[in-house]
């Protein structure tokens, strides 16, 4: 391959322009929803993805449980209740309007992937009888089976379903283009955002798209402080091209952001000291509630949130008396004791016991259809197991009743990492929202990840769905087109296309600059924050900012796009870095710790925007969402109005 | 000429083609998110290895089932008969 020439036409420097009422960026889940929302409010939508819609995004190859569901027909839990505990989990640093959109609507969304050709139901009675099956509506539920708000879902079949179905309701779905900068009323920052710019990764073609509402739906950003220049896909959870792009255009165009300075001691990185998701023994998540041997074949015991040793596997799956529910999952690492649900005893415990490492994950004692719902469905279904887990494993030999696959560490991580190894997983920033899911710039809307404290499949589904419907409505009150301004999309033009002419010899490649970026955040940004350090980051950024970007080298579109997405991640890393310098005082649900804090209580939520490279913070209480029920049924009337009439 | 050549040393191959199945689609190729591959005359081409995430969807898309997904060997995790540690803890 080296040296070969470029398999595609080279259209670098022609401008393709596209308009529609609704422009949506980024093709996952969220943004699919959205575009199918839109479109079916009868606007005109167009679809940009980076990769290919199919499959593309966190969710693109599958995604085996549905957190939130709370107004499906076996949930006993009310949306109210669990936005409530979602809430209280995290002392309030946390999106209650995107959230509470997510347990009102989730079902929603689900019913209609449903029917998209989704599948959501065990429909040939593979589980009859099961404890965790409703066998009128062959609905399948995980973690805790009295409450019912989280199902099993069969999410290798979603993705495609959602991209075929948004081509049948109209969406033009533009593959292959990177969305680059967002266009503003008259190109200033803070103004109307009226369209966007994008750049194909096989051609090089430049896109002007013009819109009356743009939907921002493009993941969250990665590769941070963690990078490997020799497996860079295997660096995150997320896949490789989600990489913050989304955030670094929105900062330049001046939207606002919100709990930016969050970040989590790394949980993932298979480049690095983990392993692929749910390839090894654990008892979380995809696996749970698995039982767990040690080295001698000793079962650990689960316990109640009082420690009480349960005595049969059915337990792991009920509340205990007088709890209500509990809650595992993508938001919950940590849950507090009112929605604490059964759990293996702590590693330190179970020393003290002598049991002895390695731990194993041992299916061969659950009942037949548990084993067979982790083994097969779960694994399986969920993102990136399907092939080289469960396949791959079964292929090998593997078999659940007889062997047992081995944990690695003692967390359900399968690794431990450094305080400096970071990453945003956990509900971490994001654009910040109102009520109709917009941002500060009149005419963006968010959705999914993009969205601060997101997570999850369910979240990105219904904040999709939801913001489609709000830029439908958006877009339908304004009377024309505004025209970009022209200085906006040369200087753009100028920023993409420069790496492509640059100096081979002298430029760094994305995969240098990362490395120096991740550096740089471990060294200034990285458990224990203070002035001084944040402040050597802000100017080793700024050097690069000014001193290797305008050099870095492309080879080819492919180059490009990668080397733009580190663009992106600088732009985040400076925007991280403002954020932790913006909050004074260490706050443990943000797992921010300032070793020179004020001593003064934590800020509530600390917002920032840019305008002409000045940065602007305000404050916002942790309530600002108000009584989400009051406020969701005052915004949506007409959708209330419309499922009512439906039913 | 002395036998050897030039190359780039691969730090892992993600993605092998059986020759013989493959029908040279496309269909990989296209469904691919982060376009790892580039067109070639048998098959499609790994050109971006290192950038895979190694999510599968090219072997759940491919209709000949010619693709083999192959995570590093670091990544290989470890399985044993539930007998052979009740065994050891007999002992």
């Amino acid at each position: 391959m080296e040296g070969s020439q470029w398999p595609y036409e080279n259209r670098s420097g022609q401008v393709q322009s596209m308009e529609a009422d609704v422009l949506v960026l980024g093709g996952g889940v969220a943004g699919c929803m959205a575009a199918y929302s839109a479109a079916r409010q009868g606007k005109k939508v167009l679809l940009v993805e980076k990769g290919a819609a199919k499959r593309s995004g966190a969710g693109g190859s599958g995604c085996d449980h549905w957190e939130s569901a709370a107004t499906n027909p076996c949930s006993t839990v009310s949306p109210e209740e669990l936005l409530k505990a979602m809430m209280d989990d995290n002392d309030g640093y946390n999106n209650a309007i995107s959230h509470y959109i997510e347990c009102r609507e989730g079902w929603d969304a689900l019913l209609d992937i449903e029917r998209m050709g989704g599948k959501i139901r065990d429909t040939e009675d593979e589980f009859k009888g099961a404890a965790f099956r409703d066998d009128e509506t062959k609905l399948m539920f995980a973690y805790d089976y009295k409450s019912r708000i989280t199902l099993r879902i069969w999410g290798t079949t979603f993705k495609p379903a959602m991209e075929a179905a948004c081509r049948k309701a109209g969406v033009q779905v533009v593959d292959r283009v990177m969305a680059t900068s967002l266009l503003t009323e008259d190109g200033r920052a803070g103004a109307r955002c009226i369209g966007a710019t994008g750049v194909h990764t096989r051609t090089g073609e430049f896109y002007v798209f013009r819109a009356k509402a743009v939907i921002m739906a493009m993941s969250r950003p990665a590769r941070v402080w963690l990078f490997s220049s020799g497996h860079p896909g295997l660096c995150e959870f997320r896949p490789l091209q989600c990489a913050g792009d989304g955030h670094a255009m929105g900062w330049r165009a001046g939207a606002e952001f919100n709990m930016m300075e969050k970040s989590v001691r790394a949980e993932f990185s298979a480049a690095g000291r983990s392993f692929p998701p749910y390839s090894t023994g654990n008892n979380h998540n995809t696996w749970y509630a698995a039982s767990l041997i040690d080295a001698t074949g000793r079962e650990i015991p689960y316990a109640d949130r009082d420690g009480r040793i349960l005595k049969d596997v059915a337990s792991r799956y009920q509340p205990v008396e007088g709890q209500d529910f509990f809650l595992k999952g993508g938001a919950i690492t940590q849950a507090k004791y009112e929605i604490e649900g059964p759990e293996t005893l702590p590693y330190e415990e179970l020393q003290k016991q002598g049991y002895k490492l390695p731990f194993y994950a041992d299916l061969s004692n659950l009942p037949e259809l548990e084993r067979k719902v982790i083994w097969g469905m779960m694994v399986g279904q969920e993102g990136k197991t399907q092939v080289p887990v469960y396949r791959h494993f079964t292929e090998a030999g593997f078999d659940p009743e007889r062997h047992v696959l081995q944990c690695y560490g003692v967390g359900w991580t399968s690794a431990e990492f450094l305080p400096q190894e970071r990453q945003l997983f956990g509900l971490p920033g994001g654009f910040m929202n109102d009520w109709d899911l917009m941002t500060n710039l009149p005419g963006l809307f968010v959705a999914g990840d993009a969205l601060f404290a997101s997570d999850c499949y369910g979240h990105a589904a219904a904040t999709g769905s939801y913001a489609g419907r709000k830029a439908a409505a958006y877009a339908g009150k304004q009377a024309a087109f505004i025209e970009p301004c022209g200085d906006q999309i040369e200087q753009e033009k100028r920023r993409v296309y420069a790496p492509l002419t640059a100096d081979p010899a002298q430029g760094a490649s994305w995969k240098e600059l990362n490395e120096a970026i991740a550096k740089a955040m471990q060294n200034y940004c990285g458990e224990q924050k203070r002035d001084e350090l944040l402040l050597s980051g802000v100017e080793l950024l700024e050097r690069y900012e000014r001193e290797i970007v305008p050099k870095a080298y492309a080879a080819n579109p492919h180059e490009l796009t990668r080397l733009l997405e580190v663009f992106d991640i600088l732009t985040v890393a400076q925007v991280i870095l403002q954020a932790c310098l913006a909050r004074r005082q260490s706050c443990g649900k943000l797992e921010f710790v300032r070793s020179d804090g004020d001593g003064a209580e934590p800020a509530p939520f600390i917002c920032i925007r840019q305008e002409g490279g000045k940065v602007f913070r305000r404050e916002v209480p942790l309530d600002y969402a108000g009584d989400v029920k009051a406020n969701y049924e005052k915004h949506n009337r007409d959708y209330i109005e419309e499922k009512g009439a439906a039913v | 000429m002395n036998g050897f050549r030039f190359r780039q040393t691969p730090p892992a191959a993600p993605i092998r083609f059986d020759e013989e199945k493959c029908v040279n689609c496309g269909r990989c190729m296209e469904a691919c998110m982060i376009d790892v591959m580039l067109p070639g005359d048998k098959h499609p081409v790994a050109a971006y290895p290192d950038e895979c995430w190694y999510c599968g969807c090219c072997v759940m898309e491919c209709p000949t089932g010619a693709i083999r997904l192959h995570h590093p060997l670091m990544n290989q995790t470890r399985w044993v008969e539930k007998a052979s540690l009740l065994k050891n803890n007999k002992e």
